[in-house]
């Protein structure tokens, strides 16, 4: 693929890649220590010292802006991976199955699709309590029907297909089917829609932080490092800026990503 | 549909009414807990509650009883107050006030079943009588050197219900205004008593205006929206506010206390080595420096030094993080590879004491003890205080008059719902000081006692003192006479006079 | 067509069922106590237990559900711990806020992404187009905790143009919805962007152009009467991200709505509140699904025969 044909593709590949480059190899390197308060630096300006100033507890910001891309790709990733995994399980199952197995798991997915956006991560979240995992659990929870929808629907497609039903003549039993042919063929689309799914992630996380239903202080957090720097607008915008711009990019990078890969895919998003 | 829209925000419906010409508006973070003063213990609700209702006597600036409802009185003996009530004066509903109004204020107040928090303050009070419709007498078990202070309960109308059966907004009172209308998580509107005389000049009425954003509420300031607004303004803002040509910030000295509780029902707080790590390991002089911008001075103990009981020369503990750490491998707690020990503690607060919930959260990691912050709003945050659901806990107390408040904080029958000793703190030695100290009538000797008490407290911990905090006032030049009160009363709004070049800003 | 519309309804039930259903499930029978949850380890055994018996949830869990979908039906949500009110009065009060702030949002995000749109579907590739569609994947790209932010500093404490925060006159509504909005402006823009390019090379295109119209016209007319089924399908499909849209957007403008109410009831545990207002949601995006399959059976008649 050329970059100059899919500017998606490259432009979003560029971002994401500097994203994990950050997430893994940034704490590493970064001089400061996120948690360090050190009080006589309260709302320093951007210096030398500290590129992105300080916030009012004098907290370096860059360094908790490098902590906090770690902390929305590990959630990011991880919400996807157990979406998609337990998404896909149900989804292939209700397809492989069909008859009323299908109707009632079709109807679950209904009824988890009619609460709008993230409001059943909202509801969760209250519920559960604060935390990472709390978090990862709450976000899972309204992300797996996307999956589900997804691979039942390619699983009804595949299904027609030939070597499916050689397979099925020889006795292969619904679930081997489903693992060893079905899933693999339709990892295109899935990948497409993991990446967008991503995107979106990071954006929910930093919502329900924001909301303070997710990564409490002094962990930091794009979200939480937002809500923190509303109070200071007048002074030190700057502290709402940062992470502000963070979130911004890394969506904007998931987003051009599954654009590019969607236009290899063959498939509209 | 859409033109419906249009023309609906267009005509402004839901806009708030502004307030007319001669009113002020003062910006207050929180909703008042209860408008009726028989039951409202924190400082919004007091601020409110003093410009509607008078007492028998209040606290002038320097911190002497002076009469308000009460021409004289006198002590005809150790265990009797007398009262003489004024003449001719009327609640907002044109009633005139008598002795019977007072009586059935205390008694509804102390009635065990209205359980108001107010109760345990007159726990002392023997009887409450009123001879005559100008007499009260106030009678108490024993002599009771703090009496004065339970004269000054504001005063209700008698047959005023309790405020849950109530649909008024608040209770009639005596006070300069009266409240006509309050809309929770809103605002409180206060017009004038027409009972009450008052200077042409002076201000018709006042909208307390609730601003939980305190970035509104300084761009209200700045804007000319908001008149006034005390205490709650965060210090990084006030050089900006100071620049501002309408706007004047007044500070002075302010006998509100700002200290960490701790609670004794946990195991681990009830010994004394982690006590005074934790004392050791906050650094009280760099936070009041930094991000305080220096509206606190660090707090010895309870009483400020403008208290006639206050006495400096106890234990302080500068910040020693080393010695903290001493205290705790002491106390049986080592440290691990990453400098941790296995000591948990959660600290309840609310969004705006977060920053120094971070702050001490940090300042206890460096010497190893691990905090979980649980910030909630006011309402539930006082909630959890009051039923000992915590480890560690920031507060204030502000307006101490009389060191009997030790009493209500730190003897151990005093936990709510009684009293105030939420931390459970529990020491035999303090609990007879302070009945010493409640029945010894010879200021002198009170003194000395008191003395003790806040030696002791010094030593046992059962607060880490933090700052006295300065009231800081912003408010518009517009406003003139204001006098500011140690305790942040905001009862001089009721004399001030408003500027007549004053126009209300359109902005609104 | 009456059938549909009764069959749609029908459908309905269930549906709102099970909304409630998994509302009362999440609250009731989240693993671990949820009352301990909700008041923290240090709280005292009497206090949980009064908690609990308060939210009545020392009773048989059949006999909880039973009385919560019984009182649902008769429109009683139960009584809010934190205000002492009826949870019903409390939405009641504060719903028309947030549709007034949606509906704002809606038109902003139509009134902005149409000029973009038409702007890059006429000359794709120029660079009207180019512009307009990099402010459209930044307009789906900024979240709302940020765009909301960046318009208050710019418009409020810079330029000083607009309110802060809160509810009046429409001075208030301008910066939640522009906040609301843009993202739905985006997505729309490129969709219309799509529906012109599409219409480009068709037929009717070039009758039009052959019988005198100038090819502008010809694309605005037939290119925008093409593109409004997909607009309605489009602002169908994003009413669930403008409904939770709006819920973070009161949250940042103060904005006297159900979102705000919903966020202060987590906050101050008051769970009868918080399911009520997880519930309103839900049931208004299931209603608001409904209203727009019905428009499209109006619309087009191919749906109803299926």
């Amino acid at each position: 693929m050329k970059a100059a044909r899919n500017p998606s593709l490259a432009a979003g590949a560029a971002i994401v890649a500097f994203l994990v480059a950050t997430a893994i190899v940034g704490p590493l390197l970064a001089t400061a220590d996120p948690l360090a308060i050190d009080l006589a630096n309260s709302l320093a300006r951007p210096s030398l010292q500290h590129p992105l100033g300080c916030d009012v507890l004098g907290r370096d910001v860059l360094a908790r802006i490098v902590y906090g891309a770690r902390l929305s790709l590990g959630v990011s990733v991880s919400v996807v991976a157990l979406s998609m995994i337990v998404g896909s399980l149900i989804g292939g199952a209700a397809g492989m199955a069909g008859g009323w197995i299908d109707e009632v798991i079709m109807r679950g997915v209904d009824i988890v699709l009619a609460f709008p956006g993230i409001l059943l991560a909202i509801a969760l979240a209250a519920v559960l309590g604060p935390g990472l995992m709390d978090l990862v659990i709450a976000l899972s929870a309204m992300g797996w029907t996307t999956y589900a929808r997804l691979v039942r629907g390619e699983v009804l497609t595949l299904r027609e297909r030939e070597y499916v039903h050689a397979a099925e003549t020889l006795g292969a039993r619904p679930g081997r089917i489903l693992l060893r042919h079905l899933l693999p063929a339709m990892a295109g689309p899935v990948a497409v829609q993991a990446t967008f799914g991503i995107g979106g992630i990071v954006g929910a996380e930093a919502a329900l932080s924001f909301l303070g239903l997710g990564a409490l202080p002094p962990t930091p957090s794009w979200g939480n490092m937002l809500d923190a720097g509303r109070a200071f607008m007048l002074v030190a915008p700057y502290l709402t800026m940062a992470p502000g711009i963070a979130i911004g990019t890394a969506i904007l990078g998931f987003n051009l990503l599954g654009d590019g890969l969607a236009q290899i895919a063959g498939t509209r998003s | 549909m859409v033109g419906a829209l249009a023309l609906c925000a267009a005509l402004g419906c839901g806009r708030p009414a502004p307030p007319p010409p001669r009113f002020l508006q003062v910006d207050i973070e929180n909703s008042p807990t209860s408008t009726d003063p028989r039951f409202a213990t924190d400082a919004i609700s007091s601020r409110i509650n003093e410009l509607v209702f008078d007492s028998l006597v209040r606290v002038d600036r320097h911190g002497r009883f002076v009469g308000q409802l009460a021409e004289s009185f006198e002590r005809p003996d150790e265990t009797h107050i007398v009262f003489h009530l004024k003449r001719g004066i009327r609640f907002s509903n044109g009633r005139e006030m008598t002795a019977r109004d007072v009586k059935y204020t205390y008694d509804t107040t102390i009635n065990p079943s209205s359980m108001s928090p107010k109760r345990g303050g007159f726990a002392e009070l023997k009887s409450i009588e009123a001879p005559d419709d100008r007499t009260i007498v106030m009678t108490t078990y024993r002599p009771y050197a703090p009496a004065m202070e339970m004269a000054m309960l504001e005063i209700v109308e008698e047959g005023t219900p309790l405020p849950r059966k109530s649909a008024a907004p608040a209770p009639a009172g005596t006070g300069p205004f009266r409240m006509v209308r309050y809309a929770r998580d809103d605002s409180a509107w206060l017009e004038r008593n027409p009972y009450r005389p008052f200077a042409p000049d002076a201000p018709m009425g006042i909208v307390f205006k609730i601003v939980p954003d305190p970035t509104v509420r300084a761009l209200e300031l700045a804007e000319g929206i908001c008149d006034l607004a005390e205490n709650n303004i965060e210090p990084e803002v006030l050089p900006y506010l100071i620049s501002v040509p309408d706007l004047e910030v007044n500070e002075s000295s302010g006998t509100t206390y700002q200290y960490l509780g701790l609670n004794f029902r946990n195991p681990l707080l009830r010994d004394p080595r982690i006590r005074r790590a934790i004392a050791y390991a906050i650094d009280r002089k760099a936070i009041a420096a930094s991000y305080l911008r220096g509206t606190a001075r660090v707090a010895s103990g309870m009483l400020a030094p403008e208290n006639w009981a206050y006495d400096g020369k106890v234990a302080t503990y500068d910040y020693d993080p080393e010695r903290a750490r001493r205290l705790l491998e002491e106390a049986g707690f080592h440290a691990d590879a990453r400098g941790r020990r296995d000591i948990r503690f959660v600290y309840k607060t609310t969004p705006e004491g977060g920053r120094l919930a971070e702050t001490i959260q940090a300042m206890l990691l460096r010497v190893g003890i691990e905090v979980e912050i649980r910030s909630n709003e006011w309402a539930t945050f006082y909630g959890d205080i009051q039923k000992g659901n915590f480890d560690l806990m920031s507060s204030r107390w502000i307006g101490i008059n009389d060191p009997n408040h030790y009493y209500l904080v730190f003897d151990s029958s005093m936990t709510p719902p009684r009293g105030l000793n939420r931390g459970a703190y529990s020491n035999p030695e303090m609990d007879s000081l302070l009945e010493q100290g409640a029945t010894t009538i010879d200021p002198e000797q009170r003194r000395r006692i008191y003395a003790r008490v806040q030696e002791l407290a010094a030593e046992d911990l059962p607060y880490i003192s933090l700052w006295w905090i300065q009231n800081v006032v912003v408010m518009n030049r517009a406003v003139r006479n204001f006098t500011p009160y140690p305790n942040g009363s905001l009862r001089s709004l009721a004399e001030v006079k408003l500027a007549d070049d004053r126009a209300r800003g359109t902005s609104r | 067509m009456i059938r549909y519309f009764l069959r749609r309804l029908g459908a309905l039930v269930p549906v709102a069922i099970g909304v409630a259903t998994l509302t009362f499930a999440m609250i009731h029978l989240v693993p671990g106590d949820p009352v301990v949850a909700m008041l923290g380890e240090t709280a005292a055994p009497a206090d949980i237990a009064e908690m609990r018996t308060r939210l009545g949830l020392d009773r048989p869990i059949a006999e909880q559900y039973t009385a919560f979908l019984t009182g649902l039906l008769k429109g009683d949500l139960g009584e809010s711990i934190s205000y002492r009110k009826s949870v019903s009065s409390l939405i009641a009060e504060r719903f028309p806020a947030t549709i007034e702030l949606t509906m704002a949002g809606m038109l902003v995000g139509v009134l902005i992404a149409f000029p973009l749109g038409i702007v890059s579907g006429m000359k794709p590739g120029g660079a009207a187009d180019v512009g307009a569609m990099g402010f459209a994947i930044l307009g789906i790209s900024i979240p709302h905790i940020y765009l909301g932010p960046l318009l208050m500093i710019v418009f409020s404490l810079d330029l000083r143009w607009l309110p802060l925060t809160g509810r009046g006159g429409l001075s208030h509504l301008v910066l939640p919805a522009l906040t609301l909005g843009t993202a739905l402006a985006a997505v729309i823009a490129r969709m219309l962007r799509q529906s012109l390019i599409s219409v480009r090379d068709s037929d009717y295109m070039r009758t039009a152009v052959s019988k005198g119209m100038s090819p502008a016209a010809a694309l605005i007319r037939h290119g925008l009467r093409n593109a409004m089924t997909s607009v309605v399908t489009l602002l169908g499909l994003q009413t669930g991200a403008l409904l939770t849209g709006a819920l973070i957007t009161e949250v940042i403008f103060s904005w006297p709505g159900i979102g705000r109410l919903l966020i202060g009831a987590i906050g101050a545990r008051d769970y009868p509140l918080v399911e009520g207002c997880v519930l309103t949601f839900a049931l208004t995006y299931v209603v608001v699904n409904m209203a727009t399959d019905l428009l499209y059976a109006i619309v087009d008649p191919r749906v109803r025969l299926e």
